[in-house]
């Protein structure tokens, strides 16, 4: 892969958002056309500017990029649908980044949104005997993963319900996050039990929204202040041996692997972009469940596997600590519009790393890192500084 | 006059039917003749995931085994699971070095521990529209 300095520079232009939460009666793309405008509105931009765009989404089917431009204009650009689980928002960035890089365009639009689904939905990750046997409950298949982290590193259901506790106090900060009230340890622990050890206030809640990116070639930035870099973005799929219950993928005992997807893709972020998780001033972290964003931070190389609770405990994680994470709420407080999700969180790093996250913000932002994985597995990792 | 409830498994090919009594079932699993690599289930095709290889047999597996997780779910993913609620299921490690995912059964489900010694059995696990009977594969603690 090539480094940075290898390929043009890509800059973000502008970004949107839309208030993440449950709307009836409207779907993705009027979420969708609306993060759209906000994030042309954001790079004092045009339609018309707009090269090429990538929508990502898990549910919205047929042409569901095609359906949010209709929304907006029709300039004949080419639309390319992603659907990459909850990591979909970030390859549709992680794409047109590639087009503007490669410099086939200089002004590629990227976009997420969800219309969530609503009751059960039968994964594709799952085979169809499988499904009968209730494998594909993702809190109890986190439940599992849950297990193996707690009996291996001694932390406790405390440890991961004071994530919430965290995440759920961010959300309060942020307008466009779907729960706005802080929880107590007390009110996480005695939450209703979903999957043992996971309760209900462990669980990130789903969330209809979009959010969108513009990125640019340097020269076509029309946007005043700080400009912010995509300095790298990078995606992995599912390493052999490494277990990964979620998606229907055990351990090979036999022929375990020397590093998971999630080590691989950081590794890989860190080499591109020249720097190491030491330079990293704000991070969005995978908080699908709240236990998993205590291992996130471990394998993303913030701290050893098993140090992350007695950081949380230590107050290292909070915003005005030394490692932010997910000063917007991540999954747990913003809510999980699947398809949309992965581009939030770089939504929030493009925020901080312009000063711009108002009473969230955090001091002296350069670099800031978002991770989001999915079904698959996959997992990508997106680094921006200014 | 109804008809017979008939015994359908989950899927065709899980475990072995025993053909003459004193026989227990067995989970069947592939293995690979390249690297040594053993799957559960058996693969569809020749082909190995792990080496790429093409030369893969049938195995037996063991009907003992140790949990290395497990979860208790307090509700279905959807329709389409038919049996009861709570139900727990979660992974053990068989001699053969391959991990199965399995739901659990004979016992209290706050007994359930990593490590615990576990079989095999051949359970009901709900029942169809037709009112037949769907089995499959489950694992339970051994009494000591």
């Amino acid at each position: 892969m090539k480094s940075i300095n290898e390929m043009r520079e890509v800059v973000i232009a502008g970004v949107g958002i839309t208030k993440w939460g449950f709307y009836e009666g409207m779907e993705w793309y009027d979420f969708g056309s609306e993060a759209i405008l906000k994030a042309l509105e954001d790079a004092e931009m045009e339609w018309k500017d707009i090269q090429a765009m990538f929508h990502g989404s898990c549910y919205a089917g047929l042409g569901s990029g095609h359906q949010c431009a209709k929304e907006v204009g029709l300039t004949g650009i080419p639309i390319v649908n992603v659907e990459n689980a909850c990591s979909s928002g970030s390859s549709a960035l992680r794409l047109a980044y590639q087009e503007v890089a490669a410099e086939i365009y200089d002004v590629v639009l990227a976009v997420g949104s969800e219309k969530t689904q609503r009751g059960a939905i039968p994964s594709k990750a799952f085979r169809p005997w499988e499904l009968k046997l209730g494998f594909n409950l993702q809190p109890a298949n986190y439940a599992n993963d849950t297990v193996v982290y707690m009996k291996e590193t001694g932390a406790t259901a405390e440890d991961f319900s004071r994530v919430t506790v965290k995440n759920r106090k961010n959300a309060v900060l942020n307008p466009n996050a779907r729960f706005q009230k802080p929880v107590t340890l007390e009110e996480v622990m005695n939450s209703r039990m979903i999957a043992k050890p996971l309760h209900l206030l462990h669980c990130c809640p789903l969330a209809d929204g979009s959010a969108a990116a513009i990125v640019c070639s340097r020269d076509k930035l029309k946007r005043k202040g700080k400009a912010i870099t995509v300095a790298a973005t990078t995606l992995c799929s599912a390493v052999y041996g490494e277990q990964y219950i979620p998606a229907d993928i055990r351990k090979s005992l036999k022929f375990p692997p020397e590093q998971g997807l999630v080590e691989l893709s950081a590794k890989q972020a860190y080499e591109i972009s020249g720097y190491g998780p030491e330079h990293m001033d704000v991070v969005q972290a995978y908080d699908t469940m709240t236990p998993s964003e205590l291992w996130d931070i471990e394998a993303l190389g913030f701290c050893k596997r098993g140090e992350a609770p007695r950081l949380l405990r230590e107050g290292v994680f909070d915003i005005n600590g030394r490692i932010p994470v997910n000063t917007d709420g991540g999954l747990m407080g913003r809510g999980h519009p699947m398809g949309a999700t992965a581009l939030g969180q770089i939504y929030e790093i493009v925020l901080q790393l312009r000063g711009e996250a108002g009473p969230r913000q955090v001091e002296g932002v350069k670099i800031g890192l978002a991770h989001s994985m999915g079904a698959g597995p996959n997992s990508s990792v997106t680094i921006l500084k200014t | 006059m109804a008809n017979e409830k008939k015994e359908i498994p989950v899927m065709e090919g899980l475990w072995t039917t025993p053909s003459s009594a004193g026989e227990e079932p067995q989970l069947v699993g592939s293995k690979c003749l390249s690297c040594g690599e053993v799957f559960f289930p058996k693969k569809p095709k020749a082909w190995c995931v792990h080496c790429q290889g093409t030369n893969l047999e049938d195995i037996e597996l063991s009907r003992r085994g140790k949990i290395s997780s497990f979860t208790v779910a307090m509700q279905p993913a959807g329709a389409f699971y038919k049996g009861p609620v709570p139900y727990a299921y979660g992974c053990v490690d068989l001699p053969e070095g391959v991990r199965v995912e399995t739901l659990f059964t004979g016992c209290d489900f706050d007994e359930l521990e990593v490590d615990m010694d576990v079989e095999l059995v051949i359970e009901k696990l709900a029942e169809d529209d037709e009112g037949n009977e769907v089995i499959t594969y489950k694992f339970k603690p051994i009494r000591k």
